[in-house]
């Protein structure tokens, strides 16, 4: 049985390199899933994720792991963060999984982020609604995994 | 005639205007991530001004060379929609974005902008 490619980075980021590896997530899975649309939904995935990740990181270590297993596509990424940072993640991603629908959701937010003057809020509902995956998260004292993760559609590149 | 934007400050990112019969029109090169969130910034809200001072009936947007967008810039598409949403009837103009349908986050996002301010935003591809 073929294993699937997998891909996990630890780096010690500046948010500017952010699009450096979201290039080099959508060239490596266009090379190993068949749906070439699903490697760019995991491109934007990956690099919402990631600047979430970067910008609230409170020491300069990240990790981001992608891999499929049983056909099921995860993206993971860990940092350590604040307290304050857990629970307002905690908040969002219980607030949009309890929210039917993504994209209905996902105009809420556009309205909210409309006058907002700190940051989007988006990230985490595009992945959602834009990229198609669902959000999850693990949270072990400081240190946080978000969890992205969709069916993977047309299997993987032999 | 070529509408003088912000200086650009972005590696990453260069955008172009021009108007000509009512319509303001702009050109989006390459990505539009945390580095270039300032000038995109400046760009928008320079944008909007002019299509006001010159009395634009219609501001074409052209994202087909724009690689990525990452929602902090999404957001400034956002916040100025909701602007000529507040506009008086009389001062507001539509916005027609030019998408590359290859990529997916061009259908995805626009269509999100779309839905948005469905009175403003027309899509091309």
């Amino acid at each position: 049985m073929q294993k699937a490619p997998y891909f996990h980075l630890t780096f010690r980021p500046n948010i500017k390199l952010v699009s450096t590896v979201r290039r080099f997530i959508g060239d490596f899975y266009r090379r190993v899933l068949v749906d070439q649309e699903m490697s760019q939904r995991l491109a934007l995935a990956t690099h919402e994720l990631l600047e979430n990740a970067v910008a609230y990181a409170a020491d300069d270590e990240t990790e981001v792991r992608i891999e499929v297993e049983n056909d099921i596509l995860s993206v993971r990424t860990w940092n350590r963060t604040t307290p304050e940072r857990i629970d307002a993640l905690k908040a969002t991603i219980d607030e949009m999984n309890a929210a039917p629908d993504p994209d209905t959701f996902y105009q809420t937010m556009l309205i909210r982020t409309a006058k907002r003057t700190d940051g989007s809020g988006l990230g985490l509902a595009r992945v959602r609604a834009e990229a198609e995956m669902n959000l999850g998260y693990e949270i072990d004292q400081n240190r946080v995994c978000i969890l992205a993760t969709a069916t993977v559609v047309g299997g993987l590149q032999s | 005639m070529s509408v003088e934007l912000p200086k650009s400050t972005s590696a990453v990112l260069s955008v172009d205007a021009s108007f000509a019969d009512g319509t303001l029109s702009s050109r989006f090169i390459g990505t539009a991530d945390v580095e270039a969130k300032p000038y995109l910034d400046d760009v928008v809200k320079k944008l909007h001004e002019e299509a006001l001072r010159l009395g634009a009936n219609k501001v074409v947007i052209d994202f087909r060379e724009l690689e990525f967008m990452n929602s902090s810039s999404f957001k400034v598409f956002v916040s100025w929609l909701a602007l000529v949403q507040e506009l008086p009837a009389d001062k507001q103009y539509r916005i027609h974005l030019l998408s590359n349908p290859s990529m997916h986050w061009q259908r995805r996002s626009l269509a999100a902008l779309s839905c948005f301010a469905v009175d403003l935003v027309a899509i091309e591809t």
